[in-house]
């Protein structure tokens, strides 16, 4: 069995520890025996198609998001056709926002994204930063009780805990589903208690920290949706995950006594 | 007389003298604070009366080894005032001030040495008006707290094109960054960098902040890259390249016992150097302080004496014994200066490692930086690995994802639990290297300063 990774634009958006969640997906797929490859795909590449299970797209700062935002539009159509195609895509932050319509900096600076997202960004005064804890909708919630393999852990959540750093706010439209609602920190803007946004299997969101690694539920999940386009659906073997919940309620607990 | 300045002296003062019959520890930038609220245009018109006029030292690592080298090896030919580290904001600087001068605002030094957090640096340029800056790198760190690099290297570069033509800037021409930072200023520029090592160090797979050439946006190639994105670069469309560094490092040996010796050409002069710290990182600092101090025309044997028997600042490279018991311990706090303390430190002979991760606000609230840092290369290194600290359990998680064995019984957060649990469980012949963040080192001091005799150096 194999999950053919790609990492979007590694050197040019890596902040806030982003990587490691290309390091979590790697190492819970090898320790399940599940081969991995990982390519990068990065300014100047410009492949005819997209062959891969899962996409990660991270933050990066101001002049990387502009030089990458110009680039992306070169490989807009293929990314776009992958994801019709079922293929898994997480992104975060910087890169949330660039596969919204725009991103409209403070300066009043028009930033182009692809609009895979039916959403837009304003940049604000505002910066959001802090832990941020959200519970997740009620259908990805179901389908990680469905496909989250416990065993001496049992699942006690499905809650998201990461760290936001962002001062761009997000707008969602109508028809675009939110990854979950806030419980404590700001999300997509700060107002209206969304958090992140999903379409197909991609997914954006502002959760640092890095997710995937204190959120192995969630992980887990983008790992059997990515199987499941070559292999149908796969029954994940489990892990013993009680480092990652101890470092997931440990940094919960500290979320909400602050 | 200046009424202004005496009272914001006085009051400076006062708020010292109360802080030290307290026995509070910290509070160092207090009397600052309660001076500048005075009288804000304090730090200008002290510094203006300090004899041969003051040096900053700003970047994001090796600030405060720099400045602690540059006094030690100044401090035979000058009275020094010098901000301690913890305190390099602008208030830092002007409680270091206020504490003295007369009440008339007479200096009792007549050179200072202020290192400079790279947020203020603009600041510090347009109150002190230095005769001296040193630029050392610049990579990220704390974004939460510092913003954008970008941003920051832009308040550089528009502060150094204000400084007054008679102004000796001395800048790490390896940095990429930093010498277009430097691009059209006016005063003398000198360069240093690293020419060769013989020590081959793990190379890092680390995130770089710079991929592009800074003057065209073509791609940045080097043909050595030391650290991050540290190296002989060149770029492979526009001119824009590393100068010819006037101060160099040649044949570098880092040794096992965490010594290091090396060849070093300063214009025309060339002389071999050995001193008692690790790391490449340390060569940096090394060569900025000779950058400095020769422009004080110091004697080339009294530099490299005062060098061979410098031990290290606080808590950077700190060795310390607890009964017996042999502990080294490097701060650690950003991806760039942990990832090559990550690299050096197994070049000893330590068994066990006890790393220290708090959130606290002088640490950074976030901790994702532990996931831009390279523990893979400690992978079979070290015999007992122990984590502790507020975020202890992401700590652990960055360690198990870096294939590395930690039980989950060696976790502990509680810090004083566990330093005095591992201290007393290793065995005499073994030694302990602690990687603590900053404030995990602060509680650290405290607690093995009720231990009795141990040396710590100065903070």
């Amino acid at each position: 069995m194999i999950l053919k990774i790609c990492h979007l634009y590694p050197n040019l958006m890596n902040t806030y520890g982003d990587k490691g969640n290309i390091i979590c997906m790697v190492n819970r797929c090898k320790w399940r025996n599940i081969n991995v490859t990982v390519t990068n795909i990065t300014t100047g590449q410009s492949p005819s198609t997209f062959d891969f299970d899962f996409f990660f797209f991270g933050g990066g700062q101001d002049v990387a998001q502009s030089i990458v935002s110009k680039d992306l539009q070169k490989k807009a159509q293929i990314l776009k056709k992958a994801v019709d195609e079922e293929a898994v895509l997480l992104s975060i932050c910087g890169g949330y926002q660039l596969l919204q319509k725009y991103f409209l900096t403070k300066e009043g600076k028009k930033i182009k994204g692809i609009g895979l997202f039916d959403a837009y960004t304003q940049g604000s005064n505002d910066r959001m930063i802090q832990n941020l804890l959200i519970n997740l909708n009620p259908d990805l919630h179901t389908q990680i009780k469905s496909i989250y393999p416990t065993t001496n852990y049992q699942l006690q959540t499905t809650n998201l805990i990461g760290f936001e750093n962002h001062s761009g706010k997000t707008y969602l439209g109508k028809n675009l589903e939110p990854i979950g609602n806030v419980i404590s920190g700001s999300g997509n803007n700060g107002e209206d208690k969304t958090e992140g946004a999903i379409y197909k299997n991609a997914f954006g969101c502002y959760l640092h920290g890095s997710l995937l690694p204190k959120n192995p539920h969630f992980a887990d999940l983008l790992i059997s949706k990515a199987l499941e386009r070559r292999y149908g659906k796969i029954k994940l073997e489990p892990l013993d995950d009680s480092i990652e919940w101890n470092a997931h309620q440990s940094a919960v607990k500290k979320t909400l006594r602050m | 007389m200046d009424l202004k300045l005496f009272v914001a002296i006085l009051v400076g003062k006062i708020a010292y003298f109360l802080i030290k019959i307290s026995g509070k520890s910290g509070g160092t930038a207090a009397p600052g604070l309660y001076a500048l609220k005075i009288d804000p245009q304090l730090i200008t018109k002290l510094t203006r009366k300090i004899k041969y006029g003051s040096v900053l030292i700003s970047g994001t690592n090796g600030k405060t080894t720099t400045a602690r080298l540059v006094s030690e090896i100044l401090s035979s030919k000058f009275p020094i005032l010098h901000n301690r580290q913890g305190s390099n904001l602008l208030r830092g600087i002007a409680s270091t001030l206020v504490c003295n001068s007369t009440f008339l605002g007479t200096m009792k030094g007549n050179l200072g040495i202020w290192e400079i957090d790279e947020a203020v640096f603009k600041q510090a340029c347009e109150t002190i008006k230095p005769k001296i800056v040193v630029l050392l790198n610049l990579f990220r760190d704390q974004l939460d707290r510092y913003g954008e690099i970008d941003t920051i290297k832009k308040n550089w570069h528009e502060s150094l094109l204000k400084l007054d033509k008679s102004t000796l800037l001395i800048a790490n021409f390896d940095d990429p960054g930093i010498v277009f930072t430097s691009r059209n200023f006016k005063g003398k520029l000198i360069g240093f960098a690293v020419e060769s090592t013989k020590s081959h160090l793990p190379p890092v797979d680390a995130v770089s902040d710079i991929n592009h050439c800074p003057n065209c946006q073509g791609k940045l190639k080097y043909k050595k890259v030391l650290t991050s994105h540290l190296g002989n670069f060149y770029c492979q469309t526009c001119l824009f390249k590393r100068p010819e560094p006037k101060i160099s490092a040649h044949d570098i040996e880092l040794k096992p016992n965490f010594a290091t010796s090396l060849k070093i050409k300063n214009g025309n002069k060339n002389f071999s150097l050995s001193y008692n710290f690790p790391g490449l990182y340390n060569v940096y600092n090394v060569l900025a302080s000779i950058g400095v101090t020769t422009s004080f025309k110091v004697n080339t044997n009294n530099l490299i004496k005062t060098i061979e028997n410098f031990s290290g600042a606080f808590g950077r490279y700190q060795k310390i014994r607890v009964n017996d018991k042999k502990i080294t311990i490097f701060l650690i706090k950003n991806p760039a200066g942990a990832n090559e303390v990550l690299r050096t430190i197994p070049l000893g002979k330590a068994l066990s490692l006890l790393v220290i991760l708090n959130d606290n606000f002088a640490d950074g609230r976030d901790v994702s930086w532990i996931w831009d840092t390279n523990w893979e290369i400690l992978n079979h290194k070290f015999k007992n690995l122990f984590v502790s600290g507020t975020r202890a359990w992401d700590m652990a998680l960055r360690l198990k994802y870096a294939d590395i064995k930690l039980s989950k019984n060696n976790v502990y957060e509680d810090i004083s639990y566990s330093v005095q649990t591992v201290i007393e469980n290793m065995n005499n012949k073994d030694t302990l290297i602690v990687l603590p963040t900053y404030t995990a080192l602060l509680e650290m001091q405290k607690l093995l300063a009720k231990k009795g005799q141990i040396k710590w150096h100065e903070q």
